[in-house]
């Protein structure tokens, strides 16, 4: 019997254990929560908002600008940034699902803008579109608007735009004699670009970059897609229904064939190393506003010319941006945060930091290097050419797959039959929100 | 009194069991917790069409997520790239380990050295190392292709080519796991007695022959059970597709798990994926149970 005892005592003592640790681990959490959020003050309104880490410089700029916002608006409403969340792999996305599934999100998060769609139509995050007025609303460029609104309704609102410019190294144009458009509406056309790329590519150099070594994600599409555009075609159907006919469409084909026969010429590496183009072995590059400052302290001297074209006149857009999650008690309070930190000012400020163009178009007005070349076509292609990508809630599984068939086209795979393999993936996937 | 003695053993017994099972409580509890709660929540989700987004709102359908499977390409792809890793890789870890364990199991000079040297590549984090051979696998400036260069080979692709890419990722791995191999096949080798190698040289055997016929029978069991991890873990191929080449090129080099988490993560299909890892709990079970019928073990 006192074995007996004993026994239980020490299951007790197990079992206690692991009690212990847990509602240990309750209460420095619960301590925590009160470290973040001193009492509030009567009425005023407490908001949390959650970004991600991107470099030093712009997460101080958050920061700040949110600390004059809750000084402008002391006592009424106060804004607390969470920790930046550090965005390697998808720890912010997945931070993002948790807290979802718990049932705890903040009332503002920060998010890529081709995931507002599947966000908004799985009601993570609210319509806002009421909260402005059109007056608002019209000094933001286009493209945001766009990137930001799903079924005709606004989501989400950025600070910054960005892009993807024709890249040159100013050197080897001087000694081909080869003189670089200035504008989006004398952009080249694929053909002229096709051929003074292929001029361009000699034994040790390359014509162009396309930054193959970003790997198989987002970049692909993001640079690749206004091909598909530019030739009239896209990867799903007006509507967003569906992608038979779009995603392995005429149009779609013919651009990812143009792709293809970039690399099958030679023109483009299918593994560039980092620096390639900095370091002046490739005569050209796609890459976005990123690439000047690499560009500059390589001491490359370069140009900007706009992304070339087929029918019309496309290039990349997007940026990450701000949306209220549908769990807030104050939608109203942190859709006026939202227009503060997207506001002239803000634009600016981060524009400065980022090197990234700003979203809207005073802001453009009164920054003096968007008038001179190179960054002038920067703001010729964000407020002329600039097409958001798909508004579709598919968008994971549609980039993804765009961006697979990219690399197969580089790979000289068959075109045709790559996209149409991946057609009923897609499908399967629009079903889901068909219903 | 038999009656007596007979009561006396039972309650032993039963005293007995229950300290057993008190013992195991605490292990029981964190195994549900942890192992037994999540297997059964993916065994539910595997039949709903769960979206990460809307926890909310799964509902129930059937047996689709298992008949998508069976007609999805992409499965297929990842079944045979793991498939062919696994083939591979077992056979490779197990000789190089082996063979690790032969040469430092001599009694040379700076033995520890090398014993450790071995062994360091298990202890590094598989994530460190992945991102390492990709530094040396890079096609441009990386360590093999220098070498290549200067030997006057061909400059080869690795990971950007479909062809290379599962092969670049195989060699890695087996240098990366076969010092744990050798370490236990070390293990085995100490166990051997040393009087079956003096007695097959009085018989006048010579080094390949008390090879094959002590060495070897005397490793059978080790074998077995390395051979049976290596291809659990081998089927578990993650990190090095998920960091070296994301699963390209063309899909080359997605695996199971890692399609499933793209699956799961990425385009956020959690019924789905938790059907994905049903499967793949299955398949790796059956393999399991097919390996230890074959490889019967001695139990001595």
């Amino acid at each position: 019997m006192k074995k007996l005892l004993m026994f239980l005592m020490m299951a007790l003592v197990a079992g206690l254990l692991v009690v212990g640790c847990s509602s240990s681990k309750e209460e420095t959490s619960s301590n925590g929560d009160q470290d973040k959020t001193t009492p509030a003050t009567e009425e005023e309104v407490v908001l949390q908002l959650w970004i991600h880490q991107t470099n030093e410089k712009e997460t101080q700029f958050y920061l700040d600008r949110a600390a004059e916002f809750n000084e402008a608006h002391k006592g009424k409403i106060r804004v607390d940034v969470a920790p930046p969340i550090i965005d390697e792999g998808s720890s912010y996305n997945d931070a993002i699902n948790a807290a979802l599934v718990a049932g705890n999100l903040p009332d503002l998060i920060k998010l890529d803008g081709p995931f507002v769609a599947s966000y908004a139509a799985s009601e993570v995050i609210m319509p806002v579109g009421q909260y402005y007025t059109d007056e608002e609303l019209a000094d933001y460029v286009d493209s945001i608007l766009e990137q930001g609104s799903y079924n005709g309704e606004l989501y989400s609102l950025g600070a910054m735009e960005s892009s993807v410019m024709l890249y040159y190294n100013k050197a080897i144009f001087a000694e081909a004699g080869i003189e670089a458009p200035t504008s989006v509406e004398d952009a080249w056309t694929w053909d002229e670009f096709f051929a003074v790329a292929k001029q361009l590519t000699t034994n040790d150099r390359y014509g162009l970059n396309l930054f193959m070594n970003y790997g198989v994600g987002e970049w692909m599409t993001y640079m690749g897609l206004p091909f598909v555009w530019s030739n009239g075609g896209d990867l799903l159907s007006p509507d967003g229904t569906t992608a038979e006919g779009y995603f392995n469409g005429p149009e779609t084909v013919e651009a990812l064939e143009f792709i293809k026969q970039l690399f099958a010429e030679g023109v483009v590496s299918i593994s560039p190393s980092e620096m390639q183009f900095e370091e002046g072995n490739a005569a050209m590059a796609l890459g976005g506003p990123w690439i000047a400052l690499s560009t500059q302290d390589a001491g490359l001297d370069y140009g900007m010319m706009p992304y070339p074209r087929s029918k019309v006149a496309k290039s990349p857009s997007g940026s990450m941006a701000y949306a209220v999650t549908s769990q807030t008690k104050h939608p109203e309070e942190a859709a006026k945060f939202m227009l503060w930190m997207t506001d002239k000012e803000s634009t600016i400020r981060l524009s400065e930091v980022t090197g990234m163009p700003p979203a809207r178009k005073s802001a453009f007005a009164e920054m003096a290097e968007y008038e001179t070349q190179p960054k002038k076509i920067m703001k010729d292609q964000v407020i002329n050419s600039a097409q958001a990508r798909p508004q579709t809630p598919a968008y994971p599984v549609l980039t993804q797959l765009f961006a697979e068939a990219f690399q197969a086209a580089a790979l000289g795979e068959d075109v045709q039959k790559t996209l149409d393999n991946f057609v009923p993936r897609i499908e399967r996937e629009l079903s889901r929100f068909n219903k | 009194m038999i009656k007596n003695l007979k009561r006396t053993l039972s309650t032993q017994k039963w005293r007995e069991g229950l300290s057993g099972y008190l013992f195991f409580l605490p292990a029981l509890i964190l195994l549900s917790l942890f192992l037994l709660y999540p297997m059964a929540m993916a065994f539910y989700y595997s039949f709903t069409d769960f979206y990460l987004l809307t926890p909310q709102k799964k509902g129930f359908i059937g047996l689709e997520n298992f008949t998508y499977a069976f007609s999805d390409n992409e499965f297929r792809t990842a079944f045979k790239n793991t498939v062919y890793f696994v083939v591979l890789v077992v056979p490779l870890q197990t000789a190089v380990g082996l063979g690790l364990a032969l040469l430092v199991n001599k009694k040379l000079r700076f033995t520890i050295f090398y014993r450790t040297a071995y062994f360091s590549p298990v202890v590094m984090s598989l994530v460190v190392v992945s991102i390492l051979w990709t530094f040396l696998y890079n096609p441009n400036e990386g360590f093999f292709n220098q070498v290549l260069e200067s030997l006057g080979f061909a400059k080869q692709p690795f990971l950007t080519s479909p062809n290379q890419a599962m092969n670049s990722i195989i060699a890695m791995s087996v240098w990366q796991g076969a010092g744990f191999q050798m370490l236990i096949f070390l293990a085995g080798l100490q166990t051997i007695p040393g009087v079956l190698y003096e007695a097959a040289s009085i018989d006048g055997a010579n080094a390949w022959q008390k090879f094959k016929n002590v060495t070897l029978p005397g490793l059978k069991n080790v074998s077995i059970f390395i051979i049976i991890t290596i291809t659990i873990a081998a089927f578990k191929l993650l990190i090095q597709p998920m960091i070296m080449t994301q699963g390209g090129p063309l899909g080359s080099t997605r695996s199971l798990v890692y399609y499933t988490y793209q699956v799961g993560f990425a385009y956020r299909d959690v019924g789905y994926a938790s059907a994905l890892a049903v499967l793949f709990t299955v398949i790796v079970l059956i393999i399991s149970l097919t390996q230890r019928k074959l490889l019967t073990e001695d139990r001595g």
